[in-house]
């Protein structure tokens, strides 16, 4: 598999990595940490073209992880307020875009030593005549510090207790056959406010056989053009999606009514290759907030 | 073959010489030019959990023992992702502890207020620094919110719990698992 590459600017790149690398490091020496796990990239793509991945897997510790890598199935799905959540199910997957049952990783079980690295390679073996379209698993890395001590208790009548702090880390694994398309339909949108935030939650169709990856954005403006907040995330719709966004402000500093700006499009992902993108289209709407 | 002759040939055959072997080092450096020009660096995006044990200590025979999320001894997970990314988070906890080799349980549990999140990541892995202003205070671990990464590109999840061992408990060292699943939601 090819490995993603940033597609920040140079120098904005080498800041950032900086930025994020002193970041971990500053948080791990001040955390009293027992367990932790640094798995990258966080999406792999495969395709009947190339149907093996590779994951990274780091031990970011002083002591040594163990690693289990197993798979799952979970896409984001919203409730009626606009909430994500991925939630991820192991057995009984009925969808018919799931990789579930025919991708496997090497190896599955492994002890990464304090600040080591592992490599997992990934296999896809897909059923005969497969349909054209994206299917999707979630690889599911469980980690936990590697030699768990066994608590002793201090007193002859004494009680400890040792809680084992465990982490998995669902990554997506997307895997495509044929030729890929994500066409996708705004399909309702809401706004409201209370006296500390705007709300705007914006529906979305996905009509094409691929997951359409992009951003939301959003502007709001009041009636004399002057911008009141802003808002954006990273945004990926398998098919329907309902996305709130929350903006903070002050009532009665602008004048109303707010015009909303509602952007949506591929461009804009900085963690995702543009070789993996599969570029849809562009919606911008507007819509009034009294 | 005359004197003149002999020098012209040797002459000749080191001017041959002479260009192959300048040949071969403008090669040789043309390759050390590739090599240099080659190196490469890819960049992948990461997400980093780490995490530090909620600790109870000693715990006495009918005497239940509660840390909060803001006590040093606080459960403290640790989330790095991408700046602008939504992710999804979800706990599982356990409703007992047990001793080694299953002989006894003792009850643990954990309320609805029991969570304290840091969305702007500066309370830097200490529970006691966080402040209600910077992310979820006193929130619901069974029910964890969707959130973003902001600007710091790190959450903070401080746990606190209640262990409530019985009159009569067994002495000994009890074990529990604590579960954080973590999904970036825009992938």
């Amino acid at each position: 598999m090819k490995r993603s590459e940033s597609l920040i600017p140079g120098n904005q790149a080498g800041f950032g990595r900086r930025f994020f690398c002193l970041l971990v490091v500053f948080i791990l020496i001040s955390t009293k940490l027992s367990a932790g796990v640094l798995v990258a990239p966080t999406v792999v793509f495969m395709s009947d073209k190339n149907r093996t991945g590779r994951i990274n897997v780091q031990n970011p510790t002083d002591k040594p992880i163990e690693v289990t890598i197993s798979f799952g199935f979970g896409l984001p799905e919203s409730d009626s307020l606009g909430n994500v959540k991925v939630v991820i199910e192991d057995s009984n997957v009925v969808d018919p875009r799931s990789a579930l049952d025919w991708v496997r990783a090497f190896p599955r079980k492994v002890l990464v030593p304090p600040n080591g690295e592992q490599v997992v390679r990934l296999v896809a073996r897909p059923p005969q005549n497969l349909p054209e379209g994206e299917y999707w698993a979630r690889i599911i890395v469980r980690s936990q510090q590697g030699q768990t001590t066994i608590p002793t208790a201090g007193e002859s009548d004494g009680i400890t207790t040792t809680l084992n702090m465990i982490i998995k880390t669902a990554i997506m694994l997307k895997f495509r056959n044929g030729q890929m398309n994500a066409e996708l339909e705004v399909t309702n949108i809401q706004t409201s406010r209370d006296d500390k935030k705007l709300r705007v939650i914006v529906d979305m169709a996905n009509h094409g056989n691929a997951s359409y990856l992009g951003r939301i954005s959003c502007r709001v403006l009041d009636a004399d053009k002057k911008q009141v907040a802003l808002a954006g995330t990273d945004l990926a719709v398998y098919r329907n999606l309902k996305r709130k966004l929350e903006m903070p402000y002050v009532p009665g500093e602008h004048l109303m009514p707010f015009e909303v700006e509602i952007k949506i499009t591929s461009e804009g992902r900085t963690d995702i290759a543009r070789e993996f993108m599969v570029f849809g289209n562009e919606i911008n709407r507007v819509v009034y907030l009294d | 073959m005359n004197k003149t002759g002999i020098v012209k040939s040797t002459f000749r055959f080191a001017l041959i010489v002479a260009v192959v072997l300048a040949m071969t080092m403008a090669q040789n450096v043309a390759a050390q030019d590739v090599a240099v020009g080659s190196a490469t660096a890819t960049v992948l995006a990461a997400l980093t959990v780490t995490a530090g044990t909620l600790v109870f200590g000693s715990v006495y025979q009918g005497v239940p023992k509660a840390i909060t999320n803001d006590n040093a001894d606080a459960g403290v997970f640790s989330i790095t992702g991408a700046a602008g990314a939504g992710v999804s988070m979800y706990m599982q906890l356990p409703d007992y502890v047990s001793i080694t080799g299953d002989s006894d349980r003792m009850v643990i549990s954990f309320s609805a207020t029991d969570c304290n999140i840091d969305t702007a990541g500066v309370s830097s892995g200490d529970p006691t620094a966080f402040l209600a202003a910077n992310g979820y205070a006193d929130d619901n671990p069974h029910n964890l919110p969707t959130t973003n990464f902001d600007a710091a590109s790190s959450i903070e999840i401080f746990l606190g719990g209640t262990v409530l061992p019985t009159i009569d408990q067994t002495a000994g060292a009890y074990t529990g698992d604590i579960i954080l699943t973590v999904a970036y939601d825009g992938t």
